[in-house]
């Protein structure tokens, strides 16, 4: 994990990302949900990118 | 297809209606330019000023955003982290949020407007960094995760730019 010193120094939060790039935090947060809330969540994003994607404004 | 009722849409709602200044980066920018790629989190890129801080607070205080902290412990987001921190990974009520000062040497908010496209949705508008870039940011970053995703982005606009209108 990075380490991450807040400018008062209190309460470090400590970067949960590997060497290699990975998230670890999201996986944990993945790992506490129910297979149902998985796919919920998935398919809430899906549809709100999708969406957002069709209101492409051509500039 | 009204989006409007999806954690995610709401997410952006809430930024937008904050007047936060940001640029979406990362996978869902990477959706958005069509690479068939999978995300679960919001990155942005925000303007590091102190009025844009504020706003970005006021929001975040709205969903109750949160430090992913491997901890445990709750940590909220403030002025001085914002400020300092170059990564800020967060949890709200409305999904993952990532919030990054920039890209990397010469990648701050202030140098992407023109490398992003715009995107309107009932209202929310939201600006999103283009497919180029987002392949250029992930060349130069480099780590394992980042060179496992360039080949189907670097498809992604090949194909984009063969389109017969010429799109991207």
């Amino acid at each position: 994990m990075e380490p991450h010193l807040s400018e008062a120094g209190e309460d470090v939060v400590e970067l949960d990302i590997a060497p290699d790039g990975v998230d670890l935090g999201q996986i944990r947060w993945m790992l506490s949900l129910t297979p149902t809330e998985r796919l919920e969540l998935l398919q809430d994003w899906v549809d709100g990118i999708l969406a957002l994607r069709n209101g492409r404004v051509r500039d | 297809m009204d989006a409007s009722g999806t954690r995610f849409f709401k997410l952006l709602e809430v930024l937008v209606r904050h007047e936060v200044e940001f640029v979406i980066v990362g996978g869902v920018a990477a959706l958005l330019e069509g690479a068939p790629i999978l995300t679960l989190d919001l990155d942005v890129v925000y303007r590091r000023t102190e009025d844009n801080i504020r706003r970005l607070l006021s929001a975040l205080e709205e969903i109750h955003a949160r430090y992913r902290d491997p901890a445990g412990r709750l940590i909220f987001p403030d002025t001085i982290r914002l400020r300092t921190n170059r990564f800020n990974l967060l949890v709200t009520d409305l999904g993952a949020l990532d919030l990054l000062s920039d890209l990397g040497e010469g990648l701050a908010f202030e140098d992407l407007p023109e490398r992003t496209r715009s995107y309107d949705v009932a209202g929310v508008r939201v600006r999103a960094l283009d497919l180029k870039t987002l392949i250029e940011v992930k060349e130069r970053v480099n780590r394992d995760k980042d060179r496992a995703a360039l080949p189907v982005l670097r498809r992604t606009l090949e194909m984009k730019k063969s389109e017969p209108n010429g799109s991207t």
